[in-house]
C-alpha cells in the first residue's frame, strides 16, 4: 500500500540509483583491466600540452583500453604531483632543480628543446627590444611604449604563476633574474599568455616559442628572433628543454609512453607542434 | 515492529543532521590546522599586512584582502541600485502582467551558471571596457563588478521584492485609501516596513560577491599589487586560492592559502550572523 | 516637488528594468550568434561515430561528449551522495528537533550554504591529500572526491528546502494522522513527505543544477583539460563548466572558440531545463500526491 502512493517518486529513485551503480559496477568490470592497460596520469607544463594530447590520442585510438588523462598547472605543479604520486608523470619546462631530484626521486626524459620568446600585440609598431630595456619593461622602471619608439600608451605587462616553469626560465635567461613587477596581469598557462596579448594592444609577455603563431607579433631580443630555428642554432639565448619526469624508473604504461615519444613518431609530433626534436 | 524502527529512523536522521553540523566544523577545522603553522612562526600580522612576492619571501594576502573588499563593496554598488529599482517595478510601478513575467526572467537568470556570465564577460565586455576606457587591457576590477553586479542581482531583487510584498497589505491599503502617490508609499510605508529585508539582501549580496571565484579570476586580471585605481588589475581571496592551490603542498606559498580560507570563513560567519541578527530584531522595530 | 518624484522613481524603476533585460538579452543573443553555428554534432562528438561513442566503444577527442559525460556523471553522483543526508537531516529538523537544536542546526546550515564555493573545493582537495597520505596511495583528486565536494555544496539547499517543504503543511494537515492514532513516523511516511514531495523534489532538481554549473569546486579536485569519459569512480574526468573556463583563455584557434561557445550555450539550456523541470513538477505533483491512492 505505501508503494503504490509512491510509484512515481520510488521509480524514479530506482532509476537514479540504477544509474549510479551501473556506474560503479561498469568501473568494477574494468578494474580488472588496471596496470597494464589502465589509467595513466600526467599533468603539469603547459607547453608540453599540444604533444601530450596528440600522443594520447593516437595511443587511445589505437588502444581503447588505455586512458590517460592530461592536466596542467605548470612545471611546478608536475613535479610536486609525480613527487606525491598523484600522477604518473610530471612534465617541466625547466630543468627540474637537484634539491627537487634527490627529494623525489625524479627520473627526467627530455624530448624536445623549445624557447621563450617575448610577444606582442599584432598593432604594435616595437618589434625589438634590448635584453635592457626589457629588464626595465617587466621591473616597471619603463611604463610607456613611446619610451621605446611606440605609441604613447602604457605598458602592460603579463606574467605567468609561480608554479611556471616558462616563467623562471625567463626570469632567469631573460630577465638576468631581474625583478617582476606587481602591477603585472597574471595569466596561467601558454595558451592564456597568448590570448591575452592577442586580446591587448598595449601587452608584452612571454611564451613558448613552439606556441607562437599569427594570432600575436615576436619581438626580437637584442636582434635575434624567437624563432624554432634560431633557438636550435643556439642564437636564440632562452631555450629550456622541455622534459617528462618519473618517480624512480618508469615502469608498465608509463614506460611505455615515454618510450613512444622518444620514438621517431613521436618526434615527429613534437616537431609538427612546433618544437625542436632530440633524436 | 514499526514502533522500533521508529526509534531508529529517529536516531538515523539526527545523526544526518548532526553530520551537515559537523561538516560545517571539519572545513574549518581543516583550514585551521592546515594552515597553523603560519601562525605558530608568529607570521599573522604580516601575513595580513605584507604585499604577495614568494621570490623575496613574502607570503601576505594584503593586495588580495584589500582587492576582495574593493570588488565586493563596487559590485554591490552597482548591483543594489539595480536591484532596487526592477524591484520598485515589479512590485509597486507594473504589479501586473509585466512585473510578473519579469520577475519569472529574473528567477531564471538565477540558474545561469556563473562561469557563462564570466565568459561571455571575457569575449563582450572587456574589449568593450578596453576601447571605452582605453586604460590598459580591459581586465581590470570595473569589469569584474560589471558582471559581478549582474550576478549578484537576481538574488536582491528577489529578497527586495519579497520584502516589498510582504509588507501588510493593511498597510499599502491605508496609505492608498489616503491618497498617496506610489512614490510616497514607496518612501514612507513600504521602506521603512521593509528595511530589514533590504539590509538582509545587501549582505547576502555582498556576500555572494565576495565568496564567487570565478568572474574575479576570469576578468580582474590576477595581478599581485594593490590595486591603485578601478581601471587596475586585481586578484581576490578567492582567486588567489584557485591560482596557487596548483604549487607545493609544503610551501609557505600553499598554506597562506589557508590563510585566505579562514579569513573567508569568517566573512562568511559574520555574514550570516548580521543576518540573524537582523531577522532576530522585534518585527515592529520600524525606522 | 511631488510631481517630480514620482515620476523620478518611476523612470528609475523603468530604467533598471530595462538594464537588467537589456544585460541579460545581450548575453544570450551573444551566446547564440556566436555558437549556434557549432550547435552540431561534430562539435559534440568530434568525428567518432555518434552510437560507438555513446557504448563508449571508441573515445571522443576534439568533442564535448566526455565534458558532457563527466558533468552528468557527476552531478547523479553528488546528488545521489547528498540526497539521503539532506533529506534526513529536514526530517529531522522540522519534525524531532526541539526549538533550541532547531535554531543551532540551522545556523550551521545557513553557513555551510553562505561558505563560497572554493573552500569547499580546497576543502574536497586538502581532503584527498590527507587521505592520499595517510590511507591508500590509490585516493587522488577524482570523480568521487569531487561528486562527494559537490555533496557538501548542495547539502544546505537539500536540508532547508526539506526543512521548509515539511513545515509548510498546515497544521491541522500534520496532525490528523497522529490523531487517528499513527506514530510520529507513520505521520512522516505516510502522510507528510508526499504531501510536501512537491517542494522536495524541486529542492533536489535544484540542487543538480547547482552542481552542474559549479566549477570552483571542480577545479580543485579532480576535472582536468583532458581525460574522455571517465571508466572509474577513481579516475580523473572532465566537465562542461571547466571547458568553458578552461577554453575562454586558452584556446588555440576559432574552431576550439566556437566549442566553447557551444558548450556554454548546452550548459545554459542544461540548467534551464533542470530548473524550468523544478518549477513544473512542483506543479504537477503537489496534484498526484494529493489525489492519487
Amino acid at each position: 500500500m505505501i508503494l503504490r502512493k509512491y510509484r512515481w517518486f520510488v521509480t524514479v529513485l530506482l532509476m537514479i540509483s540504477a544509474l549510479v551503480w551501473t556506474s560503479a559496477a561498469m568501473a568494477q568490470s574494468l578494474d580488472v583491466f588496471k596496470g597494464e592497460k589502465g589509467d595513466l596520469r600526467i599533468s603539469g607544463g603547459t607547453a608540453h600540452i599540444p604533444v601530450m594530447k596528440e600522443a594520447a590520442k593516437r595511443i587511445m585510438t589505437v588502444n581503447p583500453a588505455i586512458h590517460i588523462s592530461i592536466a596542467g598547472g605548470g612545471s611546478g605543479v608536475g613535479i610536486k604531483q609525480v613527487g606525491e604520486r598523484l600522477v604518473d608523470i610530471g612534465n617541466t619546462g625547466r630543468t627540474p632543480t637537484d634539491d627537487e631530484v634527490s627529494k623525489y626521486g625524479l627520473t627526467m626524459f627530455k624530448w624536445a628543446v623549445d624557447g621563450v620568446g617575448v610577444i606582442v600585440h599584432k598593432k604594435n609598431s616595437v618589434r625589438n627590444l634590448k635584453k635592457s630595456d626589457l629588464i626595465k619593461i617587466y621591473s616597471g622602471e619603463m611604463t610607456n611604449w613611446k619610451e621605446l619608439g611606440g605609441s604613447d600608451n602604457p605598458i602592460n605587462i603579463y606574467t605567468r604563476d609561480e608554479a611556471s616553469g616558462t616563467r623562471e626560465v625567463f626570469w632567469e635567461k631573460g630577465l638576468g633574474k631581474g625583478a617582476i613587477s606587481a602591477k603585472a596581469k597574471v595569466v596561467v598557462s601558454n595558451g592564456a599568455m597568448k590570448s591575452g596579448i592577442a586580446t591587448d594592444p598595449n601587452g608584452i609577455g612571454y611564451t613558448s616559442v613552439g606556441h607562437i603563431d599569427d594570432t600575436v607579433a615576436t619581438v626580437t631580443l637584442d636582434g635575434v628572433a624567437p624563432t624554432i630555428e634560431n633557438v636550435k642554432s643556439g642564437s636564440y639565448k632562452i631555450s629550456r628543454g622541455l622534459f617528462s619526469n618519473t618517480k624512480g624508473d618508469p615502469t608498465g604504461l608509463t614506460k611505455i609512453f615515454i618510450d613512444y615519444l622518444f620514438s621517431p613518431e613521436g618526434q615527429k609530433i613534437v616537431v609538427d607542434e612546433g618544437f625542436i626534436a632530440v633524436k | 515492529m514499526i514502533k522500533r524502527f521508529g526509534f531508529w529512523m529517529e536516531k538515523g536522521f539526527l545523526a544526518a543532521a548532526l553530520w551537515s553540523m559537523f561538516l560545517t566544523i571539519l572545513i574549518f577545522a581543516f583550514m585551521l590546522v592546515l594552515g597553523l603553522p603560519l601562525f605558530k612562526e608568529g607570521r599573522l600580522l604580516s601575513l595580513l599586512t605584507s604585499p604577495w612576492a614568494p621570490g623575496e619571501g613574502q607570503f601576505g594576502i594584503y593586495p588580495m584582502i584589500i582587492s576582495t573588499t574593493a570588488i565586493s563593496f563596487l559590485s554591490l554598488c552597482l548591483g543594489a541600485p539595480l536591484a532596487f529599482g526592477v524591484s520598485v517595478f515589479i512590485c509597486l510601478i507594473q504589479p501586473g502582467r509585466p512585473g510578473q513575467w519579469l520577475k519569472k526572467v529574473v528567477v531564471l537568470m538565477t540558474a545561469v551558471p556563473t562561469v557563462v556570465y564570466a565568459f561571455v564577460g571575457v569575449f563582450l565586455l572587456v574589449p568593450l571596457v578596453q576601447s571605452v576606457f582605453s586604460a590598459g587591457s580591459g581586465m581590470n576590477i570595473l569589469t569584474a563588478c560589471f558582471v559581478l553586479a549582474l550576478l549578484i542581482a537576481p538574488t536582491m531583487i528577489l529578497i527586495f521584492s519579497n520584502s516589498f510584498n510582504n509588507v501588510p497589505l493593511s498597510h499599502q491599503y491605508a496609505a492608498d485609501a489616503l491618497g498617496a502617490s506610489s512614490a510616497q508609499k514607496l518612501f514612507y510605508v513600504i521602506l521603512p516596513a521593509s528595511w530589514r529585508g533590504i539590509v538582509a539582501g545587501l549582505i547576502l549580496g555582498a556576500g555572494r560577491a565576495m565568496g564567487d571565484t570565478l568572474v574575479a579570476l576570469m576578468l580582474a586580471g590576477n595581478a599581485v599589487a594593490v590595486p591603485g585605481s578601478i581601471f587596475d588589475s586585481a586578484r581576490t581571496l578567492t582567486a588567489h586560492i584557485a591560482l596557487v592551490t596548483a604549487a607545493d603542498f609544503d610551501s609557505v606559498e600553499f598554506r597562506t592559502i589557508f590563510a585566505c580560507g579562514i579569513l573567508l570563513y569568517l566573512m562568511t560567519l559574520l555574514m550570516v550572523l548580521a543576518v540573524r541578527f537582523l531577522s532576530s530584531l522585534k518585527k515592529g522595530t520600524d525606522l | 516637488m511631488n510631481r517630480f518624484l514620482e515620476i523620478a522613481v518611476a523612470l528609475f524603476a523603468w530604467l533598471c528594468a530595462f538594464v537588467l533585460l537589456a544585460a541579460v538579452g545581450t548575453v544570450f543573443v551573444f551566446l547564440l550568434i556566436k555558437g549556434g553555428a557549432a550547435l552540431n554534432v561534430q562539435t559534440i562528438f568530434g568525428g567518432t561515430p555518434v552510437w560507438e561513442a555513446i557504448t563508449l566503444k571508441k573515445a571522443v577527442f576534439n568533442g564535448l561528449f566526455p565534458a558532457i559525460a563527466g558533468t552528468l556523471l557527476l552531478v547523479v553522483m553528488a546528488v545521489g551522495l547528498a540526497l539521503p543526508v539532506g533529506i534526513a537531516a529536514g526530517i529531522y529538523l522540522a519534525q524531532y528537533s526541539g526549538a533550541r537544536m532547531k535554531s543551532i542546526f540551522s545556523l550551521f546550515c545557513d553557513i555551510l550554504a553562505g561558505v563560497p564555493s572554493i573552500l569547499v573545493g580546497l576543502f574536497g582537495f586538502s581532503l584527498s591529500i590527507f587521505l592520499h597520505k595517510y590511507v591508500s596511495q590509490n585516493i587522488y583528486p577524482c570523480l568521487l572526491i569531487s561528486a562527494a565536494s559537490l555533496s557538501f555544496l548542495v547539502l544546505p539547499y537539500l536540508i532547508r528546502t526539506t526543512q521548509i517543504a515539511l513545515e509548510q503543511i498546515p497544521p491541522e494537515e500534520r496532525l490528523t494522522a497522529l490523531a487517528l492514532g499513527a506514530d510520529k513516523l507513520q505521520n512522516i511516511i505516510y502522510v507528510l513527505i508526499p504531501r510536501s514531495l512537491s517542494g522536495i523534489i524541486s529542492g533536489i532538481i535544484l540542487s543538480i543544477g547547482r552542481c552542474a554549473e559549479d566549477t570552483a569546486v571542480i577545479m580543485l579536485t579532480g576535472v582536468v583539460a583532458m581525460a574522455g569519459v571517465p571508466q572509474s569512480l577513481l579516475a580523473k574526468y572532465e566537465a562542461l563548466p571547466f571547458f568553458i573556463y578552461y577554453i575562454s583563455a586558452q584556446y588555440t584557434d576559432m574552431e576550439e572558440l566556437r566549442m566553447g561557445y557551444a558548450a556554454a550555450i548546452i550548459l545554459v539550456v542544461i540548467c534551464a531545463v533542470l530548473f524550468l523541470a523544478a518549477f513544473y513538477i512542483k506543479n504537477r505533483l503537489t496534484e498526484k500526491a494529493l489525489y492519487s491512492v
